[in-house]
């Protein structure tokens, strides 16, 4: 049986034998043979005789040694002679061969192979990285080396069969994978770095983990400082996660807290070699952050989790031993400064520690948390102090620009209650201001809007004027400072947002600028003395005046604001534009009805104080404000919706769906329809339901309209009043003004544009104008203010004239009602009556104000209730129209006096017979009960002298 | 053989290169230890000449060295034994420079080469250099920590690196029957055998190699003890150890440690037939009683931790199937009454308890 199988197995027997003969021949090199078919029996005895494995690994390694060295050598010559040097052809198909065998052998069955190709593979790396360190002008930079063995194809493949077997074997088998790893790393260091980096950014987490703890136990062992900063462990441990840091930041950062975290559990089981490594783990952090600017930044990032004031607190006790890894006391400090100085990102964290530190409270008088205080504002002073040195000499300093990045967090410390806290973040505004105008503007802005105490507003003001601020920047000093710019850019983003709806709430932003202002102009801010706010709310005034108008919100600030400005400035009268005087024109006359709609508050009566403020000194200084602010004022009382403040019966709201419209039928008629069909729609009404009504919906209460009058008049009067320079005893108002006013009034409620003018004309001629009559008739009495308004242009005389046509229209329709109004309704009274008697009193009483009818003419309002219809027909007809006709209502007739008064002399101006004889025999024939007026009109008459 | 001549044959040797001198030292080695009559001083010579010109451990001052042999050297000298070894018809002589080359104080430091010596012998493969492993693990002893350390090599090689190998391993029960029992025999000793959960157990193709072997091959756990091996004169031959109690332990614990494969009942059955195929001799050497009870502890420590019943129940009924074959065919050997005692101590199952009366009647 034995014999038997010997003979079966010859064969192959054989073969093996003989194929390990030709192996260990070939690989002792002891024959020559062709390297590719070497290895090919090599692989082949690897798959089938596993007991020579050992050996078979040895001979690839020499395989990758030897193309290792063809590749730096050909690089050596390259550098050397600048000609490129043909690469091994045999080199490539060798290690290619080797590789796909050993990956298919990882991939079949990575439990058994992974472990040992991998360790082989490790190892055979490591002697490569050393045997070649230092050749090629290899730096000792990092990521050159990775780059230079990631170009040779040996160590590539080494590299990429070492991954395949640590992924294979990452779930199953972590800790051995990267023990070989790093012992590799060790035994090689800082030569392997470049592996265990690129291992590592396969398997971050892992290798950062292992790669710390194992610098950790390293700097451990340190004595001096001088060893622990060159050590050459630290340095490849460094090295390592510098170039891991890149990419894997996260990992990183998760890692050093972790490890952070395990340093503060002090446990009492912990072996001795266990409690140095948490105690030299700060140190530790400190050093790697000192050595490594990427790790430094990606601790930064999290220094918010990483310490808090607790932390600190129990950090505190180890600092002595701390002090030991660096030497003293003062190089730690030293260190420590430097560090923060550099930190490019998430300074604003360690600041914000260092001031928890200073703010903590405590109650007991704990000697530790007070010189933890202590301390912590030693190192903000310095730290600052350093900030301030870099930033004086032009330096640029790392901690600045991680400010910059986290600006909203200064901004945070910047509202803070805390003074140490809002000081330290003002100074940081500054810093940053310094270089960087458009921080400072946005910081500044912030500031602004949110700011709600005193306080903060002046260290806004601090920050302004501070020393390091260069205010001579372009183009900031072009648009008249920072401030400038700051309101600017407010009032800009306000207008923009309104148009989206989506404002923010300004009102603090205006509080704060009335505020600023009154401290200005109370002018006992000495830092204010440059009047920077002045400047800068004249510099956007355009903008401020804009969004004034289509406020409604602030409208009360603003116009404090406004009117503390004192604007139009008599200095720059000439230089406000044409656009901010409209605007503020409009504005104004806009708050103007604002504050009319606002319930009774000392608000309002504020308000319209400061409207006539402004109103005087914006008309006085400009005439085209003068015309558009009165036009404004009137087009507005009359005619808008704001006209029912002053009484008017607004008849543009009909119930439109109930009601048909004599607009509506005549629209439904086309030309088809015969016009003789009969409609029974009217403008007064639709036959059957009576008069159209009107609806009155917001009736104001009588006081309230004579409020809102007396207001109106105010400020029509404030837009008519003359400039301060001009000394004017006894007339308060400009007359043209007051003639643009009547103009005005003429231009508003009169329909037509022909027949205009001063002359009343014959009697009958009124037919021709008697529609016209009654529409000017009919606004005075939907818009009751306008009897205001006329008896505010009769006491400037002549002012009324202009008025003449109002006048001549309200009595001839008056004269046409009287005529048409039987005498049966004298006897009961009735409203009809009464309207007609109280408009006509109203119209003579005008016009005897207006001094257009000289006495006794005058007079006639108090005749006329006690007289009958027709009575009254004769004396409008015979009396007033005539002598109205007859004396043009031309400021001609008024003679100006010294004073610049003008005024008729009533004794001069006395009408002839023919005007007063009517009304003369109609009083006599009721002397009864008109005895008394009688003689004052007619008996009793003052002579000329 | 003379000082001086002893002074020269080193010199000889040492004007010759390695592997050459390994070569010659070899056959040096055969001529001073397989003689006739061997003296004390010849055997000090030839482990001098071992240690110096093959496996290169000391220098020629009798220093150690501080590198050992590199992988490729090694490997050579592989061959050169495996050649040598495969060389030798005279088993006696062969056995006798085996041992001495693998055994004794320097046993532990040659392991390395003798596990690659074995396993190249396994690939090619070679039944002479496997016979006499074989003898030298029967001279250690089949479950000594070296033969254990031995097979773990040999499973490592052939069954985790090389599945592929699995047909070689196949018929190695052909090539070298007393190898492969003995090997079986340190095999099972390396699983079932610790109180750890996280223990190795068997991979699926060593279980399935192992049940195939014994299936086709009733006897052959008893191979070892059928041949007497070739040994060097004087030597004391050392009973072979079966395989048999082992393997039993592997297919009563596997159901505890919930290893549920289908294979370990195909192995309690052929283990059972391999059990009733042993002849029957006087006194019984088979089975050894206390071998057999190894697996009494870890039954009681599952007991203990009261794991799934069903799976205690299995293990107790194989065992007891087991006990109570081997009982019938009178193979055991040993203190026999222990057994029996320990039994009683068990959890209660019904077939054991069947065994057990059975056995007090027979008495």
């Amino acid at each position: 049986m034995l014999s038997h199988t010997t003979v079966i197995r010859n064969a192959p027997q054989q073969d093996l034998i003989n194929e390990l003969h030709t192996f260990i021949k070939g690989a002792l090199k002891l024959e020559r043979c062709n390297p590719l078919d070497l290895t090919k029996t090599a692989l082949r005895l690897l798959k089938n005789i596993p007991a020579a494995r050992a050996a078979l690994f040895e001979y690839f390694s020499n395989v990758f040694g030897a193309a290792a060295t063809n590749y730096i050598q050909a690089i050596e010559t390259e550098i050397k002679t600048g000609e490129l040097p043909s690469h091994s052809e045999t080199d490539e198909a060798v290690v290619t061969e080797i590789h796909s065998v050993l990956v298919g052998f990882i991939a079949d069955n990575p439990t058994a192979w992974a472990p040992i190709v991998s360790t082989w593979s490790l190892e055979l790396l490591g002697e490569i990285s050393t045997k070649f360190a230092g050749r090629a002008h290899l730096s000792t930079n990092l990521n050159e080396t990775l780059q230079l063995w990631m170009n040779c194809r040996a160590t590539k493949i080494l590299v990429d069969i070492n991954t395949k077997c640590l992924s294979s074997l990452m779930h199953s088998d972590t800790e051995t994978c990267i023990n070989a790893l790093l012992e590799t790393s060790i035994k090689h260091s800082p030569n392997f770095d470049w592996v265990v980096a690129h291992v590592g950014s396969c398997f971050p987490h892992t290798v950062i983990t292992r790669v710390l703890s194992v610098g950790l136990k390293d700097f451990c062992q340190i004595k001096s400082y001088e060893q622990g900063s060159n050590s050459p462990k630290l340095r490849s441990v460094v090295g390592i996660l510098g170039h891991l840091a890149g990419s894997h930041s996260n990992d990183i950062r998760s890692a050093i807290l972790e490890m952070f975290l395990w340093s503060l559990q002090q446990e009492n089981q912990d072996v001795d070699a266990t409690k140095l490594q948490k105690k030299a783990t700060v140190p530790f952090i400190l050093q790697l952050a000192f050595l490594s600017s990427t790790l430094f930044s990606s601790v930064c990032n999290d220094m918010k989790r990483i310490l808090s004031v607790d932390i600190i607190y129990k950090l505190c006790p180890f600092v002595e031993d701390w002090c030991k890894y660096f030497g003293s006391n003062e190089i730690l400090e030293d260190l420590l400064l430097t560090l923060i100085a550099s930190c490019d990102n998430g300074g604003i964290q360690i600041i914000n520690v260092l001031l928890d530190c200073i703010t903590v409270e405590h109650h007991l008088n704990d000697p530790l948390i007070q010189s933890i205080k202590e301390k912590s504002l030693e190192i903000l002073q310095n730290v600052v102090y350093r900030v301030d040195e870099s930033v004086r000499t032009d330096k640029n300093i790392e901690l600045l620009t991680s400010f910059a990045h986290d600006l909203d967090e200064v901004h945070k410390n910047l509202l803070s209650l805390v003074e140490v806290r809002s000081q330290t973040a003002a100074q940081i505004v500054v810093f940053l201001g310094h270089g960087n105008p458009s921080l400072l503007v946005r910081s500044l802005s912030f500031l602004f809007q949110n700011s709600q105490t005193s306080q903060h507003l002046s260290l806004l003001v601090k920050i302004l004027t501070h020393e390091l601020i260069n205010k001579t920047v372009w183009p900031y000093v072009d648009k008249s400072g920072y401030f400038s710019v700051v309101l600017e850019q407010i009032l800009s983003k306000n207008i923009e947002a309104q148009v989206n709806k989506n404002g923010d709430n300004l009102t603090q932003m205006w509080n704060n600028l009335l505020t600023l202002l009154k401290w200005e102009k109370s002018g006992r801010v000495s830092l204010l003395n440059s009047q920077i706010v002045t400047k800068a709310i004249l510099t956007n005034l355009t903008h401020f005046t804009a969004v004034f108008g289509n406020e409604t919100l602030h409208v009360h600030v603003m116009s404090n604001i406004l009117t503390d400005l004192d604007i139009p400035v008599s200095s720059n009268m000439d230089n406000l534009p044409a656009e901010v005087i409209l605007n503020l024109t409009q504005a104004t006359v806009n708050y103007f009805f604002i504050c009319c709609h606002e319930e009774g508050t000392s608000q309002k009566a504020k308000g319209f104080e400061r409207i006539n403020r402004l109103l005087r000194r914006l008309c006085t200084h400009s005439k085209v404000a003068r015309v558009l602010a009165l036009r404004e004022l009137l087009e507005r009382a009359l005619f808008r919706k704001d006209n029912v403040l002053f009484g008017a019966k607004n008849n543009g709201t009909f119930d439109e769906s109930s009601e048909k419209l004599l607009l509506k039928q005549n629209k439904k008629i086309n030309k088809t329809i015969p016009l003789t069909k009969h409609s029974s729609v009217f403008n007064g009404g639709i036959i059957g339901t009576g008069k159209r009504k009107l609806h009155c919906l917001n009736d104001l209460p009588p006081e309230v309209v004579a409020a809102n009058t007396s207001e109106l008049v105010n400020a029509i009067k404030s837009c008519c009043s003359l400039s301060e320079e001009l000394e004017m005893k006894f007339c308060d108002l400009s007359l043209d003004s007051v003639t643009l006013v009547s103009l005005l009034l003429v231009q508003f409620v009169s329909p037509d544009v022909m027949y205009n003018g001063l002359p009343w004309p014959d009697e009958e001629f009124s037919k021709v104008t008697i529609e016209r009559d009654l529409f000017i008739r009919r606004m005075f009495t939907n818009v009751p203010v306008l009897w205001d308004l006329l008896s505010f242009v009769a006491v400037y005389r002549p002012a009324l004239c202009y008025c003449s046509v109002l006048m001549r229209a309200l009595t001839a329709t008056l004269i046409h009602q009287w005529k048409s109004t039987g005498e049966q309704s004298k006897s009961n009274f009735t409203d009809n009556y009464k309207s007609l008697m109280t408009t006509t009193v109203k119209v003579i009483d005008v016009m005897a104000l207006g001094q257009l009818l000289p006495p006794p003419l005058c007079s006639i309002r108090d005749v006329l209730p006690n007289l009958k219809c027709f009575e009254i027909v004769a004396i409008l007809k015979d009396c007033i129209w005539t002598y109205m006709r007859d004396h043009i209502p031309s400021p001609a007739l008024f003679v100006g006096d010294a004073n610049g008064i003008h005024w008729r002399d009533p004794t001069s101006s006395r009408p002839a017979e023919v005007y007063t004889n009517t009304l003369r025999i109609i009083m006599q024939r009721n002397i009864d009960t008109l005895g008394h007026m009688y003689a004052q009109m007619f008996i009793n008459i003052p002579k000329l002298e | 053989m003379s000082a001086a001549s002893e002074v020269n044959l080193k010199q000889t040797l040492r004007k010759l290169e390695f592997p050459l001198c390994a070569k010659e030292a070899l056959n040096k080695i055969g001529e001073l230890i397989c003689g006739r009559i061997t003296s004390i001083k010849n055997m000090d010579l030839a482990l001098d000449l071992m240690s110096e010109f093959i496996f290169c451990e000391v220098d020629r001052r009798g220093n150690k060295r501080s590198s050992p042999l590199s992988a490729l050297l090694e490997l050579q000298l592989l061959e050169i034994l495996f050649e040598h070894f495969n060389g030798l018809t005279n088993e006696a002589a062969r056995n006798t420079v085996f041992l001495s080359l693998f055994s004794g104080t320097t046993a532990l430091q040659r392991a390395g080469i003798l596990s690659k010596l074995v396993s190249l012998a396994i690939g090619i493969p070679s039944p002479a250099i496997l016979t006499s492993a074989s003898t030298w693990m029967q001279q250690l002893g089949c479950t000594s920590a070296h033969s254990c350390k031995l097979a773990q090599a040999i499973v490592h090689d052939y069954f985790h690196l090389v599945p592929s190998a699995a047909d070689r391993m196949k018929i190695l029960p052909d090539v070298a029957p007393q190898f492969t029992a003995n090997f079986l025999t340190a095999v099972a000793e390396n699983y079932f055998n610790s109180k750890k959960k996280d223990q190795p157990y068997p991979s699926e193709s060593l279980l399935q190699t192992i049940t195939q072997w014994i299936s086709q091959n009733a006897h052959l756990c008893i191979a070892a003890q059928q041949k007497q091996a070739a040994l060097p004169p004087g030597a004391i031959a050392m009973e072979a150890t079966t395989a048999i109690a082992g393997l039993i332990r592997w297919c009563t614990l596997a159901p505890m440690y919930e290893q549920d494969s289908q294979l370990y009942s195909h192995l309690h059955l052929a283990l059972l037939n391999s059990i009733l195929e042993i002849p029957h001799t006087t006194p019984p050497k088979a089975i050894c009683a206390q071998h057999l009870a190894t697996s009494l502890r870890f039954i009681l420590l599952y007991s203990n931790k009261t794991g799934k019943q069903s799976n205690l129940q299995l293990a107790l009924d194989r065992f007891a199937q087991a006990v109570q074959v081997a009982l019938s065919t009178k193979c055991v050997y040993g203190k026999i009454d222990d057994l029996i005692h320990q039994l009683q101590q068990l959890p209660f199952n019904k077939l054991m308890s069947i065994v057990i009366n059975t056995h007090k009647e027979c008495k």
